[in-house]
């Protein structure tokens, strides 16, 4: 049975982004059996739980469950729902896509998952990078209020709602929650000691869900359809619904591809409906699966394996934002190390110790490492500082993530790290060069 | 810009909001429940209207929002996409993580420099690039991928980006 | 049929007012409402930190005080751990000391070598902390970060930044968000890159500004005042109060070889807390001055040098033939705002003896002069530490007495002045005031700086200054404070207190052999509220005159 496209299904459209597009394609009609009387809130809620939603920002967290960490009593404090647009995991690129595509779907999952949390007060923190992106979604939330889907007495319902855009200004560290809330209420975007947990103690001091973009696309789609036929697609009942997946790296096809969750890497690689293959029929050499701060499969290690959370943890390492990046046989894999490590020192925001300090360390090793004067000790050394950098040594995951493309490349190709070091080059390639497209 | 963001340069003249600027303002803040959470759309408004963030706006902004100068110091030196300094009209922001890197960004880069004779964080005199790294802008899936001033140009390549150098007014 | 009695339900057991807290298997009990970091203080456990401060905000950021928590596999920091009833903290596993280890050695990665340039050495808590939980070898082997531009400089009027030391641990930033209120720092740029500065063009100037400096756990900010004059481990500590104003903030007085070098913050939280403001912490210097140091006597037109009996013998010979003159009531005693309660004590009892009712003290007004104790913010406006001391212990006009307006407004003139402190106020350097006073057939002074009225005296005894006596002041919460002796004035200075004893004995008043203890004793009996001001409370702190306190003397 080929799959239906469900997030993507409005995607090349003329004229997509429009609400009229929306609508007469059966747009808001979840939201009007919602706001119509029969759900409660803490229906919805009970309805996201049965669907299996997982969050699809990285962490991978039942979103049903955590709508549930919301104190019933919030002692007179309003809830806010935080839309994380903040896409910046490298190798990401779904949410720019949806909110620049289809931007009802996610405004109508927003209003609805709102709902489902009693809260009056939304907002979309995107990123500061998403021009268009914000104006898109600008244009699309004033003809929501325009169609009465926003602000006072929605339908008639008595729930009212208000979005408001609130955009980044580039740092990657405001897409983890508590760094997100800091930004948001005007600050550095350092993030939060947890607990409290923004759920009980958020922005502005008060009850906060943060959710991402496609997750609240998710829930459209739920209350549209049901959760038993959400819970249907996907590998099995702990990973269920449709998922974007982004491809890039060596592949013939790369771009954002949906399919039910738990797709085979080796589908989204080589399938002729997706990557169609390695450009230049070279050989995969390894593929980050889950965004930078995930760890690194080896060519072996993606024969069997389902691209979804268990999937993944079971390989030791994470499906995270859905972020496949494919290196070839012509990678030097230190050079592809040393860029990651370049990522992390420049986003880390600099407050705790270990990854302050760590971050830049190891960028410099590496550096060092890849331009040939790496030293007889560095190889352990990186082991070394990585593995006490991680672990509750931190305020956030931000050091673990780093972290995870160091371990888990010399884990597995530490032979490669020796030749370097050793011979002072790299085993194979060099910086790699720009090809003159068609 | 590559770098170090501890300097909010001077304008040398005072900054006063425009009046439409103004009420961008006014409407911002009737958004959020505190001034200091209209902080980063309020710097986007001064970025908008003198294409760079001077000490004497930043001031400016910490008054309108009732804040010390050092908090607003603070923030605007966090973010990377506020100028601390002019730039040249067309700010070209070149993707250097991991699928552009891949891709072949820094050979762009280097190309880029070399033609036009500036390094990265530099302005050519003329005033009119600018050229700066950046960390992935999620255009992953045609990489290499850049930024000029708000718009994207993916994927590009040493002839795309001749001709882009070329074209841009 | 019976129903079965109902078993009383047993008592409630009685409410705790602390928590047990169980620190490497041994339980302790603790108030609540403090930071576990104190909490293992208090059972005698270190737990080592940079970020954590009692007073400012907890932000978890230096990652030191990293312990194991039953319950949660990963470390936790304890400054961050709520206090419960029953925590279980284990500080001594291999986990802990691990995390100790990596953070000492994250921090040393790009800490400048600096110590044997640097002030914070000897009070450093990066030396302390790597000498007590990090490792001898560094495995750093890449360039280490600089701050260009930003070492070596002043960030304030005071504050000497020497940024490539900072360790980014927030203090100083919140400080002076949390306390001062001004808000001038902040970080700057992000990641290995963070900088603390200030927004350029507003300089580091509140009026606590060097408590940045004193919380600053390394040499990243020190004070210009105290740069490179002496190692710290050098210093002897004596606890002292502040002769800026009427707050009375309690300090450390630092010094060697006769010399005040600086003045610190000492610990009293109902008065001062941790702080200092800027404006008494730098009159440490003025301690140092001396223009006064030999004992003088004018005969004739020039001025004579003598010994301490001999210029006390003269004035006590004034005094009798004045009194056999004119009677007592033609002189005029003018106590101190700066001088201790015990030489006013003497003062005014010497007046008494002698029946003589015109005595006064005044003191300049200054600008409002606020500081933060634990609870409150505290006000003080004299130029002077203890206004409300003199006037306790009675140094006003009697009934029908003269008091120095009517002096320096002509409306009396006195044929003798006695005046223990020539610095008394500013009027003492007026010409139109002191040609008042100079009317008197004979005036006595005793002085450490000169100024026109020391010039014009009869007689010029050399004074100690406070670093040179003990004594008491009363500050404006009316909280009488002690404060010790650093060392010994250089002779032939005396404190006034001796001076006014032995004056007082050959006038046939008093034991030239008492000391201030005894002197204390007097006041207790004599005056009202003081009565309950005993030796043992007054030991290094400060009681109420109805309460009671007890500083831990901690700086």
């Amino acid at each position: 049975m080929t799959f239906e496209p469900v997030l993507t299904a409005r995607v090349g459209r003329d004229r997509s982004q429009s609400i009229d597009t929306y609508v007469a394609d059966g747009g808001y009609e979840a939201l009007r059996k919602v706001l119509g009387g029969d759900w409660t809130p803490e229906a919805v809620t009970e309805e996201v739980k049965k669907s299996g939603l997982r969050g699809r920002g990285g962490a991978g967290f039942p979103t049903g469950v955590k709508w549930g960490f919301v104190p019933k009593d919030t002692k007179g404090k309003p809830v806010y729902l935080l839309c994380n647009a903040d896409e910046s995991e490298p190798g990401t690129f779904k949410d720019r896509l949806l909110m620049e595509k289809d931007p009802h779907q996610m405004i109508e999952g927003q209003i609805i998952s709102a709902y489902a949390l009693k809260s009056r007060t939304s907002y979309v923190y995107i990123r500061g990078e998403f021009f268009h992106g914000a104006r898109v979604l600008d244009r699309a939330i004033a003809e929501a209020y325009e169609k009465g889907f926003l602000g006072e007495n929605i339908l008639g319902s008595g729930f009212s709602h208000d979005i408001t855009v609130h955009r980044g200004a580039g740092a990657y560290i405001c897409g983890e929650e508590t760094g997100l809330i800091e930004s948001l209420e005007g600050k550095r975007g350092q993030p939060r000691i947890k607990p409290p947990f923004p759920a009980v103690f958020g922005v502005f001091g008060a009850p906060t869900i943060v959710n991402n973009v496609e997750t609240l696309c998710c829930v459209t789609h739920i209350m549209k359809r049901g959760a038993e036929w959400f819970a249907k697609i996907g590998r099995n009942e702990k990973n269920t619904g449709p998922k974007l997946y982004c491809l890039s790296g060596h592949v013939n096809r790369p771009g954002v591809y949906e399919a039910p969750m738990g797709l085979p890497m080796k589908d989204l690689l080589f399938g002729d409906a997706f990557g169609s293959g390695m450009k230049d029929g070279r050989k995969v050499k390894a593929v980050i699966p889950g965004g930078a701060s995930a760890a690194m499969l080896t060519a072996e290690e993606i024969e069997d394996c389902p691209l979804d959370f268990d999937g993944l943890a079971a390989k030791k390492s994470m499906l995270g934002s859905a972020a496949i990046i494919v290196m070839n046989e012509d990678t030097c894999i230190v050079d592809a190390a040393r860029n990651l490590a370049k990522f992390f020192s420049h986003e880390s925001c600099g407050q705790c110790t270990p990854c302050r300090e760590g971050t830049p360390w190891l960028h410099r090793v590496l550096d060092r490492i890849e331009s040939g004067e790496g030293r007889a000790e560095d190889v352990d050394l990186l082991e070394k500082i990585s593995n006490q950098m991680a672990n509750g040594m931190t305020i956030c995951v931000f050091a673990d993530a780093a972290i995870a493309p160091v371990l888990s490349s010399i884990g597995k190709f530490r032979d490669e790290y020796r030749y370097h070091v050793e011979n002072r080059r790299c085993l194979v390639g060099s910086r790699p060069s720009v090809e003159a497209t068609a | 810009m590559t770098g170090r963001r501890y300097s909010v340069a001077p304008a040398g003249r005072p900054a006063e909001f425009p009046p439409a600027a103004l009420e961008r303002i006014e409407k911002i803040l009737s958004r959020y429940p505190t001034k200091q959470a209209a902080l980063l759309p309020v710097l986007w408004v001064a970025q908008e209207t003198w294409g760079w963030i001077s000490r004497e706006a930043a001031e400016e902004v910490a008054r309108i929002l009732e804040l010390p100068a050092a908090h607003v110091a603070g923030v605007l030196t966090f973010y990377t996409m506020y100028n601390l300094e002019p730039v040249g009209r067309h700010l070209l922001q070149f993707c250097t993580s991991i699928s552009c890197h891949l891709a072949g960004a820094e050979g762009l880069v280097e190309h880029c420099r070399n033609r036009l004779g500036i390094d990265l964080g530099g302005t050519t005199p003329d005033g009119k690039f600018t050229m700066v790294e950046v960390e992935c802008i999620a255009g992953c899936d045609r990489a290499p991928s850049m930024m000029v001033n708000d718009a994207y140009h993916e994927p590009m390549d040493l002839a795309s980006l001749d001709a882009l150098l070329g074209t841009l007014p | 049929m019976s129903t079965p009695a109902t078993p009383a339900a047993p008592p409630p057991a009685p409410k705790k007012d602390t928590l047990t807290i169980v620190f490497d298997g041994q339980p302790v009990e603790v108030p609540p409402g403090i930071n576990l970091i104190e909490a293992a203080k208090l059972a005698g456990i270190e737990i080592p930190h940079f970020c954590f401060h009692p007073r400012l905000s907890v932000v978890g950021q230096c990652r030191m005080c990293l312990v194991e928590i039953e319950g949660i596999p990963k470390i936790q920091a304890a400054c961050t751990t709520p206090l419960k009833d029953g925590l279980v903290v284990k500080t001594t596993t291999e986990k802990v000391r691990d995390s100790r280890a990596a953070n000492m050695e994250f921090l040393l990665i790009n800490h400048p070598l600096d110590c044997p340039i640097c002030d914070q050495a000897g009070e450093c808590k990066l030396q302390d902390n790597a000498f007590g939980y990090g490792e001898q070898r560094s495995r750093y082997d890449e360039r280490k970060r600089q701050y260009a531009g930003y070492d070596r400089t002043m960030i304030g009027p005071h504050v000497v930044a020497d940024m490539t030391r900072c360790i980014q641990c927030t203090r100083c930033i919140r400080f002076c968000s949390e306390i001062a209120g001004t808000g001038e720092l902040t970080f700057l740029d992000r990641g290995g890159r963070t900088l603390v500065w200030t927004h350029d063009g507003k300089p580091l100037a509140n009026d606590w500004s060097a408590c940045a400096a004193d919380v600053c756990p390394v040499g990243a900010l020190t004070t210009r005042e105290f740069r490179f004059r002496r190692r710290v481990w050098d210093l002897q500590k004596t606890p002292s109060v502040c002769p800026g104003c009427n707050v009375g903030c309690n300090i450390s007085i630092e010094a060697r070889d006769g010399v005040v070098y600086r003045f610190l913050p000492r610990l009293n939280p109902a008065v001062n807390d941790y702080w200092l403001c800027d404006y008494g912490r730098f009159r440490s210097e003025s301690l140092n001055e001396r223009d006064v140091s030999k004992v003088t006597v004018r005969e004739g037109g020039s001025l004579q040098e003598t010994i301490v009996p001999v210029a006390i013998e003269r004035i006590a010979a004034e005094i009798r033939a004045t009194i056999d003159s004119e009677g007592p009531s033609a002189m005029f005693f003018l106590g101190s705002a700066h001088l201790s309660n015990e030489e006013n004590f003497l003062l005014r009892k010497l007046a008494d003896h002698l029946g003589c009712g015109n005595l006064d003290v005044v003191v300049d007004r200054s600008r409002v002069r606020r500081m933060k104790s634990k609870t409150e913010w505290i006000e003080g406006d004299h130029y002077g530490a203890n206004y409300a001391g003199a006037v306790d212990m009675g140094v006003r006009p009697r009934a029908g007495g003269h008091g120095l307006a009517d002096v320096l407004e002509g409306r009396w003139t006195p044929r003798l002045v006695l005046a223990p402190d020539a610095g008394f106020a500013v009027a003492a350097d007026d010409p139109d005031a002191v040609a008042r006073l100079r009317q008197a057939r004979f005036l006595a002074v005793a002085a450490r700086t000169a100024n026109a009225l020391s010039r014009a005296a009869d007689v010029v005894l050399p004074a100690a200054s406070l670093a040179q006596k003990e004594g008491s002041f009363t500050n404006v919460q009316g909280r009488v404070q002690r404060f010790e002796r650093a060392f010994l004035p250089p002779p032939p200075a005396r404190p006034q207190w001796e001076l006014l004893l032995m004056l007082a004995a050959t006038l046939g008043w008093g034991d030239r052999n008492w000391t201030p203890a005894d002197v204390r004793g007097l006041i207790r009996k004599e005056v009202e509220g003081y009565g309950g001001v005993t030796e043992e409370e007054l030991a290094g702190g400060g009681l109420m005159k109805k309460g009671l306190f007890v500083s831990t003397g901690a700086v």
